[in-house]
């Protein structure tokens, strides 16, 4: 027991370097396809899954991809019908966006439950419990499985989008994938950054691995690291006793950090 | 050879294609030409099996090109803007993506096409570090790794220096001296178009089809409308 009470960071500590490797390879694939944006939408779009999950007594994670997937379909398909009439994109997105934002917040009330809508927003490693090791752990293999198995698929989808439908490629299948995965690592990083603080886990060390890198696969493999180094040196700055903040937030901020690094690097690089 | 006959093709009630007719030849390169919206891409994806016909039919050595037929032997290079040419890839990798177009038996060395488009010894370098018009030539080379024998070019020469621009003609002149069938859609009506064996003018339907000289003859300076530039 006074083990035990010797490392209660560990748990929390492990699932912060799980979730600083689980985001920044889903975050490196969305940004190279240009679809950042799903992150965002898919976030927000979790929280009415969440609530039913937890109204019906099931896994709010289930609940969460199940809702960030059909926010993210759903705005796909809008999406497509304006395209033919020259509107941006953007504005469905957001639509969606706030809709399933607002109905996730009205389901609380309208459902009894009981949800501590701070944690989810803005994450809380200090109350992780082994379940959400076990979910961040299942996240990192699903997005490590795709990425092995259809690594060539997503660089072709990337590099040309047109050209990968032109070859034959499963451009749909493979981007339903890619929600899938990004609602699920959105849904295990809740623990660690909150639904609203993850985009900043998912884009900023891919914007810095992207610098120089020769393939995907470095980028990946870099941006892992990256956010490793933020995630879990975050947390551990985070309990020390002379700066003593929320792990979550602090996180965020470091991520802004990476920002002026990477100009730093850019002008090293021309 | 490559047939289309009296293909149409509809956006809601808008017609995008016209009662379009023509044959492609094997070993030819052919000029597709016409403003911009004239529905240029339109053919190409239309012939890459891409979109659906409103009517006609397009037939390939006889056979009607159902999209499968259309994978194996139709291969598209899209426009330049539709790259994402910071994308961390080496011009060796992008070339190699050529075979996930489902015909990997039939593929050639990375090298060798490399070699063929004019850019052996590049295969390490990083695509953003090539010029614009090598750019064009390494999607090229990836569009002849799909082992098509025919290339279709959405408006490959859009956008690169002159210089550039008589190199990747170049290359396609010894593609169909080779014997593959090439289209390629620009909307530039310059000195460039008597590189072309023949000419297919557009602008939703076929206004001119011949060598250079013909369509010359027959439209003028080859201007249509008020759209094109000389």
């Amino acid at each position: 027991m006074i083990v035990m009470e010797g490392v209660w960071w560990l748990l929390p500590f492990l699932v912060a370097l799980i979730v600083g490797a689980l985001c920044p390879l889903a975050g490196t694939v969305l940004l190279v396809q240009r679809r950042l944006f799903l992150v965002n939408l898919v976030s927000h779009a979790v929280l009415p899954g969440l609530a039913l999950a937890l109204a019906m007594g099931l896994d709010p994670g289930l609940g969460g991809v199940i809702s960030g997937v059909a926010g993210a379909l759903l705005a796909e398909r809008f999406s497509h019908a304006e395209r033919s009439e020259q509107v941006g994109n953007e504005a469905v997105l957001n639509t969606v966006l706030a809709g399933f934002l607002g109905l996730g917040v009205l389901l609380v009330p309208l459902l009894g439950i009981r949800v501590n809508l701070e944690a989810v927003l803005f994450g809380d490693l200090l109350a992780v419990v082994p379940f959400d090791l076990l979910r961040s752990g299942l996240a990192l293999l699903a997005i490590v499985l795709l990425l092995t198995l259809r690594y060539r698929q997503y660089v072709y989808l990337g590099v040309d989008p047109l050209g990968a439908a032109s070859a034959g490629l499963p451009v749909q299948r493979l981007r339903l994938f890619l929600t899938l995965v990004t609602a699920f690592t959105v849904v295990s990083a809740m623990a660690a950054v909150g639904v609203v603080l993850v985009i900043g886990l998912m884009a900023s060390p891919a914007l810095l691995a992207l610098l120089g890198a020769i393939s995907l696969r470095q980028v990946l493999l870099r941006a892992a690291l990256i956010g490793m180094v933020l995630s879990g040196g975050g947390f551990l700055l985070a309990i020390q006793p002379w700066v003593n903040l929320p792990p979550g937030p602090l996180i965020g901020v470091l991520c802004l950090l990476l920002l002026p690094l990477r100009r730093f690097r850019l002008r090293a690089c021309l | 050879m490559l047939r289309v006959s009296k293909v149409s093709v509809q956006r809601g009630s808008a017609p995008v294609l016209d009662n379009l007719s023509f044959v492609l030849q094997p070993g030819t390169l052919t000029a597709l030409v016409g403003p911009n919206g004239a529905g240029k891409s339109t053919l190409l994806q239309v012939l890459e099996g891409q979109l659906p016909l409103s009517a006609g039919e397009i037939a390939l050595d006889g056979e009607p090109l159902t999209p499968r037929l259309a994978r194996q032997h139709l291969a598209l290079m899209p426009q330049r803007s539709e790259i994402f040419w910071s994308f961390p890839i080496t011009v060796g990798d992008l070339v190699a993506l050529g075979r996930l177009a489902g015909r990997r038996s039939l593929c050639c060395d990375v090298e060798a096409v490399l070699q063929r488009v004019g850019l052996a010894g590049l295969a390490q370098r990083r695509l953003d570090q090539l010029s614009g018009g090598q750019q064009q030539r390494a999607l090229l080379a990836r569009t002849l790794m799909q082992s098509a024998r025919v290339l279709l070019l959405d408006e490959p020469c859009a956008a690169i220096d002159p210089p550039s621009r008589r190199e990747l003609l170049k290359v396609m002149r010894q593609l169909a001296d080779a014997g593959f069938t090439l289209l390629v859609s620009s909307h530039d009506w310059g000195r460039d178009l008597d590189s072309y064996d023949r000419v297919l003018v557009l602008d939703r339907m076929l206004l001119g089809d011949g060598t250079p000289a013909q369509v010359r003859a027959s439209l003028g300076d080859l201007r249509v409308g008020n759209h094109c530039c000389g």
